[in-house]
């Protein structure tokens, strides 16, 4: 069944799943780019994006042959071909650059050991993604790696992209534009001069974007094997500065094998044999307390099991595995996804509710992530409906809900009248879609649901109500159920009532007052409690610079220095002129 | 040697009418055979031909343990199935045609064994696996399926509140096959008390008579005795259930105030904490 796929992108999102979970990441980007220097690179570059379609393809058709036929691509050459024209940057150039700025980069965040600049390396990806092509990567290698040093590495990369003859430590040249060299040769001179050793983590990051290459150009096969020696070989490498970049590289690893065929819901799916792969990187992060590597693998695992529904593995893998706290919040929010499924399906739905709703919030908000919000909004639908509650109607307005969520508004329609009918031909009718979503067998749970919200419909408006109505209005098989249901309905507290056998009626009790129960003090305290942790959370989130207390400590030091001085001054020469001659002429 | 061993083994096993004690011997000498030939789990080096030998003896296996109602038993043949049902299609070994119903007969039987131990978590994660689950290259239509369908409608049912389906699922020869049976009691008892304890919440009284039908008892002196398990009162034709609404009412009121000041405090503490 394809609809287990836990978070299958709805059609109307477009797009492989693949894509929503990098765009999770892209989102990031926009929202924490804003004091980056490739910040205003990328922003031209998603002007000339839109432009894309006015542009006509136009001169120096020659320059690049786009290798790529995906049409961003095309149209990104075309584009540049025009700037080209105006502006004197080649675009191949500019993507070099932009890549190498990287290495700058990753090099600081070696040296200062913050990994914050690896993120930031992570990030620009997104954007370089659009413009990689073979020669791009090819160029960049062969600039970047010596012929002595790291040739192997640097020959396995090269082999990925098909580019095997081109040579290393030297400008390759024949299909890049003269001007291009001094530039690039000009930067890469000194570099090469000043460490001989080209470091793991640019190796390593070169290596993403050749995962994200050969993703892009659909080589999955090709992929999978190149992420397969990628993932030995970080599993060799121990070093802290490579966490955030080998969390990344798993992540691709597990996308590449996920698109092999057979496709994932079949349980000979090819994701079945990265497990062991998988399950010893997860050892590995964490004896090494590598949080990002952690965080990830264990959010793709716990894909991975659910993707063919192996439901009590990725219980026991939750339930013996702790999710680092201050992972990501992006993994924070998939793993929260994935643990509600889980408890969704156990039935555990107050858990998976909380789970869920997290989940939701923690969503990135912008349109990038927009199919994480779709497919973990859906499943909330479903679980609050499980749990007896009507979801909010203003869910289903918002304008990038709205058609996703329609055969859901439906549901909710059919649940909160309590019409059996149209709840079964609603079922019918979008099994598909269902079905896709994953949430089919949940769906299907929510029978009961209709029927206890049909009998407290009907124990509202009706004081007293024969059997054989009930049984007739809900569309039961037979009075004796009616009677079933309606008893285990009072038990479960859904309706005040009591049943008359002998005369074969439903008495409903008199209706409390809400505010009379414990209930508004309860919804009180509980956002009450959601405040004060979002308090405690955004406290323990705050980040300070490094030694930044102690340049205060040294403020502090001047000032009393200062004050001393002043002091000093004060007894030894000026104190009789103002201050105190003041004093002593007003005694 | 062994092949033909195991043949004969098998061919004893299959009278559903051998005795546990002699079957489990049987059975523990077949499952020694296996493990000798390398083909108590499905791997590269165990010899193909043997393997849907194993698992037709490891299914006879898990119908003795359901006859003989040791459910352990029945489980760890489940857990030893598992392997061999998950091998993909194109294996010699793997599951089709009429080793499909087999295979299906023992999933639902270990369904409605996680359905009479009230385990409905585990039961939900098997049903959620069985959609992905290949038989014979097409996915099964789960809920058509004989065996597989039973348990299913019958979690629905119970999950609902439609008891007496259930009841008559279980009584009028709609039980696919004879091992399903074994469940039927057990699953009576559990209705029973459900019934009852949705009956003390619903009803203030019932008469003796109409109880009988209410809780599918054969005779009204199995209803006394039923009701004086419960601890109702019999009186007059009538049953009265104890007013249990009461006393459990008037806990919960009293934490009320409790609860309220408790949070107060906490706020107030956290409070400190923010300003």
């Amino acid at each position: 069944m394809p609809g287990k796929t836990p978070d299958k992108e709805p059609v109307e999102n477009g797009g492989y799943r693949g894509g929503k979970d990098i765009e999770m990441k892209e989102k990031d980007e926009q929202e924490q780019a804003a004091s980056l220097k490739h910040k205003g690179k990328k922003a031209a570059k998603d002007g000339e994006d839109e432009m894309t379609v006015v542009v006509p393809p136009s001169k120096k058709q020659s320059s690049v042959p786009p290798p790529n036929d995906a049409d961003g691509d095309v149209a990104m050459d075309d584009l540049d071909k025009a700037d080209d024209g105006e502006v004197k940057v080649d675009p191949v150039v500019q993507a070099i650059n932009d890549i190498k700025s990287n290495f700058a980069l990753l090099e600081r965040a070696v040296a200062l050991f913050d990994a914050r600049f690896t993120l930031r390396a992570l990030r620009s990806i997104s954007s370089i993604r659009k413009r990689l092509t073979p020669d791009i990567i090819a160029q960049v290698i062969s600039e970047t790696y010596p012929p002595t040093s790291g040739a192997h590495f640097a020959k396995s990369l090269l082999s990925a992209i098909g580019k095997e003859n081109v040579p290393l430590g030297r400008q390759p040249g024949p299909e890049m534009e003269i001007d291009s060299e001094p530039k690039a040769s000009a930067k890469n001179g000194p570099k090469k001069e000043n460490n001989k050793e080209v470091i793991a983590e640019i190796d390593i990051f070169l290596a993403i974007l050749v995962q994200v290459y050969l993703f892009d150009s659909k080589a999955y096969q090709l992929g999978a094997e190149f992420s397969q020696s990628l993932c030995d070989r970080i599993h060799s490498l121990n070093r802290r500065t490579l966490d955030s970049l080998s969390a990344k590289v798993y992540f691709y690893y597990s996308l590449f094998f996920e698109q092999l065929s057979p496709l994932p819901p079949s349980s000979q799916s090819p994701i079945v044999s990265i497990r062991p792969t998988l399950l010893a990187a997860l050892r590995t992060a964490v004896l090494r307390r590598d949080i990002d590597t952690q965080a990830s693998v264990i959010v793709i695992l716990l894909r991975n099991y659910l993707q063919t529904s192996h439901i009590s593995q990725a219980d026991l893998l939750v339930s013996h595995t702790q999710f680092p706290e201050n992972a990501a919040n992006n993994q924070v929010a998939r793993f929260l996804y994935y643990l509600g499924r889980i408890r969704a399906i156990q039935l555990r739905y107050t858990e998976a509710h909380e789970h869920l709703t997290a989940a939701t919030r923690k969503a990135p908000s912008s349109a990038c992530a927009l199919g994480f919000a779709q497919t973990a909004t859906k499943l909330l639908l479903v679980v609050e409906l499980l749990m007896g509650d009507i979801p909010d109607r203003a869910t289903f307005r918002q304008p990038t809900m709205e058609q996703a969520l329609h055969p859901y508004f439906l549901l909710v329609q059919a649940v909160r009248v309590g019409n059996l009918d149209s709840f079964e031909t609603i079922i019918a009718e979008h099994a598909d879609v269902f079905r896709r979503d994953g949430t089919y067998s949940l769906i299907l749970r929510l029978r009961q649901n209709v029927i206890k919200t049909g009998i407290r419909m009907m124990s509202l408006s009706y004081s007293r109500i024969s059997l054989r109505d009930i049984c007739i209005r809900l569309h039961l098989g037979s009075e004796e159920s009616a009677e079933y249901i309606v008893a285990k309905a009072i038990r479960d507290g859904v309706i005040e009532a009591s049943l008359d056998r002998e005369r074969g009626f439903m008495k409903s009790k008199e209706v409390g007052d809400v505010y009379a129960t414990r209930e508004p003090g309860e919804a009180f305290h509980e956002r009450i409690r959601a405040c004060l942790s979002l308090h405690d959370e955004s406290v323990k989130a705050m980040r300070f610079p490094m030694n930044q207390h102690r340049l205060e400590l040294k403020n502090a030091q001047e000032a009393r220095e200062r004050e001393r001085e002043m002091a000093k001054e004060i007894q030894d020469g000026d104190l009789d002129e103002d201050d105190l001659g003041g004093e002593f002429e007003g005694m | 040697m062994a092949d033909r061993q195991l043949t004969t083994l098998c061919d004893q096993l299959k009278s559903p009418t051998l005795p546990y004690d002699q079957a489990s011997t049987l059975l523990s000498k077949a499952k020694l055979l296996l493990l000798q030939s390398n083909a108590l789990t499905p791997s590269p080096a165990s010899p193909p031909s043997l393997l849907p030998l194993a698992r037709e003896l490891l299914e006879l296996g898990a119908l003795h343990s359901i006859r003989a109602r040791n459910a352990p038993a029945f489980i760890r043949y489940v857990d030893q199935l598992e392997p061999f049902y998950s091998l993909p299609p194109g294996h010699p070994a793997a599951v089709s045609g009429a080793a499909v119903a087999e295979r299906n007969k023992i999933t639902g039987l270990y369904l409605l064994l996680l359905l009479s131990q009230s385990r409905y978590s585990e039961f939900h994660s098997e049903l959620e696996s069985l959609a992905t689950r290949e038989g014979g290259g097409s996915a099964v239509d789960v809920e058509g399926d004989r065996y597989l369908g039973y348990p299913i409608r019958l979690e629905r049912w119970l999950m609902e509140g439609s008891y007496d389906r259930v009841w008559k699922a279980m009584k009028k020869g709609e039980v696919p096959c004879e091992e399903y049976g074994v469940f039927s009691e057990i699953l009576t008892t559990q209705i029973r008390s459900e019934i009852a304890s949705s009956s003390e919440r619903a009803y203030p009284s019932l008469p003796l008579s109409s109880t009988k039908s209410l809780l599918f008892l054969d005779s009204e002196g199995a209803v006394v005795e039923f009701a004086q398990q419960r601890g109702w009162a019999v009186r007059d034709g009538q049953i009265f259930f104890p007013a249990a609404g009461t006393e459990a009412g008037e806990e919960p009121e009293k934490d009320v105030s409790q609860v309220a000041i408790e949070n107060v405090l906490g706020y107030a503490r956290q409070l400190e904490t923010i300003v």
